[in-house]
Parts: structure tokens; sequence; C-alpha cells
């Protein structure tokens, strides 16, 4: 088959960065372990307030687990409980939250903590809290009529 | 029955005489706008948290 020089080239550059971005995606998934927020984990919507963890909203230590922290949250329309929470900077934290009626957002705004709340799914991210400050927690999917003040604070602080 | 005679020999010239470099330069421009861009994109999520 006939193929010009520089159309060779630019085929091998083409497909060169196709194979580096999928490497890095696979890396990503199979090695990392990064995942999907919603994984395989179900609630009953009903009754979230009894079942753990969700009968205590907030932050929890624990012990003997990769991370140090658990940071449990529970959405409704229009709030999320806890609606305010300090986190010690540099905290490993497992956050884990679910929705009790219809499918809320959760996203920590200027982080990768970005997940869809969904009724009987429950969505984690593990993540390393390592710059202080104030971040606001917001709900990024229409939930109603007052999914604009939907809103929560996590405060990253200095122990 | 008399077979016509396949003329094997003669061969087709292609002419090459179209430059690409043009679309050489063309296919980097574009191409380099995705790699930094696809790059820029994951440094922001690799350097939040």
């Amino acid at each position: 088959m006939h193929m010009h020089k520089l159309e060779k080239i630019w085929l091998i550059v083409g497909v060169s960065c196709l194979v580096l971005f999928l490497t890095t995606i696979g890396v990503s998934a199979f090695y990392l372990g990064n995942k999907p927020p919603s994984c395989l984990t179900t609630v009953d919507p009903d009754k979230v307030d009894q079942q753990k963890p969700f009968d205590k909203p907030g932050l929890h230590k624990v012990e003997g687990k990769d991370w140090d922290y658990e940071l449990v949250y529970v959405a409704q329309a229009f709030s999320y409980n806890p609606a305010q929470v300090k986190v010690p900077l540099g905290a490993k934290v497992k956050v884990i939250a679910t929705t009790k009626d219809v499918i809320h957002g959760f996203e920590v705004a200027g982080t990768n903590i970005n997940m869809m709340l969904e009724p009987g799914y429950v969505s984690e991210y593990t993540t390393t809290f390592n710059k202080a400050g104030e971040y606001l927690v917001v709900c990024n999917e229409y939930c109603g009529s007052g999914h604009h003040l939907m809103f929560s604070k996590i405060e990253v602080v200095k122990q | 029955m008399a077979k016509a005679e396949l003329k094997t020999e003669q061969k087709t010239e292609i002419e090459d005489s179209s430059s690409l470099k043009g679309t050489l330069a063309s296919v980097f421009f574009l191409g380099l706008f995705i790699v930094i861009t696809w790059v820029s994109v994951y440094m922001l999520f690799v350097e939040r948290f």
C-alpha cells in the first residue's frame, strides 16, 4: 500500500497519543483503584435514618482501615446532614453519602469530590484533605424548588 | 477462443506531486491543541483532592 511519508508520521503520533491516554485511564482504574462513586452498595431509602452508618451523620474516627475518618452525609430536599463539619488537615477521609428522597448532587466545590446521590444507593469517595480552607458543598442535580438553597460546609482546619 | 493478452508489464504511474506539508502542519496543530487541553485537565484532576 502506498502511503505518504508525512502521513505515516501523523498516524504514528496519533496512535501513540491514543495509547498514552488509554494507558493513563487503565492505570488509574486497575492499579490505583479509581472507580465510580456509586459501587454496588445499596440502602433502603425509607429507612436511611435507622441504618448504619447513616444513623449517625458526621465525621467519625475509624481504626484499622485504609482511611482515618469516615464522613457520613445524608441528603434530603433541601439540606444536607450535617450542615457543617470540621475535618483535620491531612486526614484521609472516606466520604459516604446517600439520599432519602430524590436524586441529589454532592459536589465539594473546587475539589474532585463530585458525586451523584441516588435513592437506594450509597456513594463513596476516599481522599486526603491536604489543603486547609472552607469548602462549600453544593447540590448539582436539580432536585426541586429549593435546589439552590441546598448546601453544606466543610472546614479543613489545622490541629 | 483466443484470449485477450493481459498486459501485466505495464505499470500505472502514480504521480506524487502533491505536497502534504500543509496537511502535516494542520494535523499537528490540532493534535497539539488536543494534547495540551487533555494534559491541563489531567493536571487539574491530579492537583486537587
